[in-house]
């Protein structure tokens, strides 16, 4: 396919009605696919609608390799778009409104042809390509409008929340779909939206937002295990947060968690935050060696497969995760005693 | 007490649809049988003839103004966009007569005015004159009707657009243009069944008289003040027709206008 550039944005700041870009900076590698994922209100289609040009920046640039696309126009910037409820033209068929930016762009008829035809087939949708987008059905409007954005082989393609109006099994369908459309064309691609799953399932890497601030990028492995602030933390479900210190003894460092202290693996000193994610702690009916802290079960409930169990340990609450069967073992005492064990490379530090 | 509020108000309805049936049923049954002839008659001949110019050419400023006007107040994030819109729509509550007398002291008093006679431009008592008479009192209405239409298109069509390699024009005149096409012509028929029926702005502006600015509604007041009733009936009768012919055009297309243009992925 094309030779690829890398998407570069540099100190980007929008102020648009009630959102709020603050100097946000980001550089997206050749043909990676980069998810933004950040609660509703966050700024994310903005961003999208920055990098396609179709909102100028108050200041800030974008580059995309060595071409400054700070001050084109979207017609020159060639970034397909795909959004959340597709946009379809409602007055062309599914075949003119994939064949569009190749009509815009002059591609001669035959030409045109033959790549509305192939793109079709790569979607799966050619049966549809003489039906109008009312007729369709969600997952298959999703699909026309990828088609319509890949045609034209954008250089970027940008996905706002392209899942999100679809039922669950669908949503799983396209998913898929999406990740071996990256694979067959190697677009560069930002895809924004607030589902975890979907999130880590097609990220390359992740870049978490909020109220308009990039807060931490990292490949999703990273960012789940190592949230770098408490609001990344807490944004990821990660319910186990506390402000602490971690000091050092004979080499080894310990972090404090209400009255105890905990050995930990990090490389920072003094004030510190904390975050511990609820499955990675063992509640266990009998004392073990390392990071073991008598506890008291305070409430349990049903989450899903798991049961979520609320102990108080050290004189703080902590949530833990757990199977329901290893929840047997501990129930069974009855006194609500539990020994709370927390491996140190499952205590997340950030600096406070 | 429920029935007879319910009597009551079906009375009325009954009452107001006979009033107006009995008042425009009169002139037709007398006005009809004479149209034919009427219509030979040189001085309806002409009417006929200069309202159809006047109020084509009227309609057709009225779109080259309005259509990008009703654009800019859709699309654009413009200060005190509200009141701008306001100041736009105050010929449609002035009474027409009154417009009237706005445009004759523009055109005839002022600088401006005596500016344009000298460059040949003569509105008072004239042809023009006619056409700007409809012009400033038809185009807030046929803005009305082409703003709400373009804001009834979701803009984020034209942002895809866009994406996909057109101009801000070829985005409008590709995507949003066919898709306001039923609200343009139901604003087209309006502004034109209005100029066909405009009076007191043309009179005030134009004037009345026979055979130069003669238009069917002077027309009719012409030969109300000779007392050629005959004519005055076939003339009302022309324009009553011509009235619910484009009501039920402009109803039609405005049913379908109704519905959304887009946004429809959801309900799918």
């Amino acid at each position: 396919m094309v030779r690829q550039a890398a998407l570069r944005l540099q100190g980007i700041n929008k102020r648009l009605g009630n959102f709020h870009l603050k100097d946000l900076s980001l550089e997206i590698g050749p043909g990676e696919y980069f998810v933004l994922l950040g609660p509703t209100g966050a700024g994310k289609t903005l961003l999208l609608e920055i990098i396609a040009g179709i909102h100028p920046v108050d200041t800030g640039e974008i580059w995309l390799g060595g071409v400054n696309l700070t001050h084109l126009p979207p017609e020159k910037r060639r970034c397909g778009f795909v959004y959340q409820d597709y946009a379809l033209f409602p007055h062309l068929t599914v075949r003119k409104n994939i064949a569009f930016g190749l009509k815009v762009n002059r591609v001669p008829a035959p030409e045109a042809e033959k790549r509305v035809e192939e793109m079709a087939a790569l979607l799966g949708i050619t049966h549809l390509l003489s039906r109008f987008p009312r007729t369709l059905s969600g997952g298959e409007q999703q699909r026309v409008a990828l088609a319509r954005a890949l045609v034209i082989k954008p250089q970027v393609l940008l996905l706002d929340e392209p899942l999100a109006a679809l039922d669950p099994r669908t949503k799983e369908a396209l998913q898929r779909e999406l990740q071996r459309l990256h694979r067959a064309t190697g677009t560069l691609t930002v895809h924004v939206t607030h589902d975890f799953e979907e999130a880590f399932f097609l990220a390359d890497r992740l870049g978490i937002i909020d109220h308009g601030e990039l807060l931490q990028v990292g490949s999703p492995q990273e960012i789940f295990s190592r949230p770098s602030s408490a609001r990344v933390a807490a944004f990821l479900g990660t319910e186990n947060i506390y402000r602490s210190e971690v000091t050092y003894t004979d080499g080894k460092a310990f972090v404090r968690l209400g009255q105890a202290l905990l050995e930990v693996e990090t490389s920072l000193r003094g004030p510190v935050g904390i975050s511990i994610r609820p499955e990675a702690i063992i509640l266990s009916s009998r004392p073990q060696t390392r990071n073991c802290l008598a506890a008291r079960v305070l409430t349990i409930h049903r989450r899903g497969l798991f049961l979520k169990v609320a102990v108080e340990a050290a004189g703080e609450k902590l949530t833990v995760l757990v199977p329901p069967r290893e929840a047997e073992s501990f129930a069974q005492a009855g006194d609500g005693r539990v020994y709370c064990c927390i491996p140190p490379a499952a205590i997340n530090t950030f600096p406070s | 007490m429920g029935k007879a509020f319910k009597t009551g108000n079906l009375i009325l309805l009954c009452l107001l649809l006979t009033f107006i049936l009995a008042a425009i049923g009169t002139v037709l049954v007398r006005g009809l049988p004479d149209l034919p002839a009427t219509f030979k008659a040189p001085p309806t001949l002409f009417a006929a003839r200069l309202s159809l110019v006047t109020s084509l050419a009227s309609t057709a400023l009225c779109l080259v103004v309005a259509a990008p006007v009703a654009y800019a107040l859709a699309r654009y994030r413009l200060p005190g966009k509200g009141l701008l819109a306001s100041a736009l729509r105050i010929p449609l509550t002035l009474p027409p007569i009154v417009s009237g007398v706005c445009l004759l002291l523009l055109f005839g008093t002022t600088g401006f005015g005596e500016a344009l006679t000298r460059l040949g431009l003569r509105f008072v008592f004239s042809v023009p004159g006619i056409i700007i008479a409809q012009f400033f009192v038809n185009v807030p209405s046929l803005l009305t009707v082409l703003k709400a239409a373009i804001e009834a298109v979701d803009v984020r069509l034209e942002y895809v657009a866009r994406t996909l390699g057109c101009s801000p024009a070829k985005a409008f005149t590709g995507v949003t243009l066919p898709l306001v096409k039923n609200g343009l012509v139901a604003g087209i028929i309006l502004t034109w069944s209005k100029a066909m029926g405009e009076f007191g702005a043309v009179l005030m502006l134009a004037g009345a008289t026979r055979f130069k600015t003669e238009t069917l509604p002077i027309s009719l007041y012409l030969n109300m003040s000779t007392g050629d009733l005959e004519a005055v009936m076939a003339v009302a009768t022309l324009l009553i027709l011509l009235s619910l012919t484009s009501l039920t055009i402009f109803e039609r297309l405005g049913a379908r206008l109704g519905q959304p243009a887009t946004g429809e992925a959801n309900k799918a």
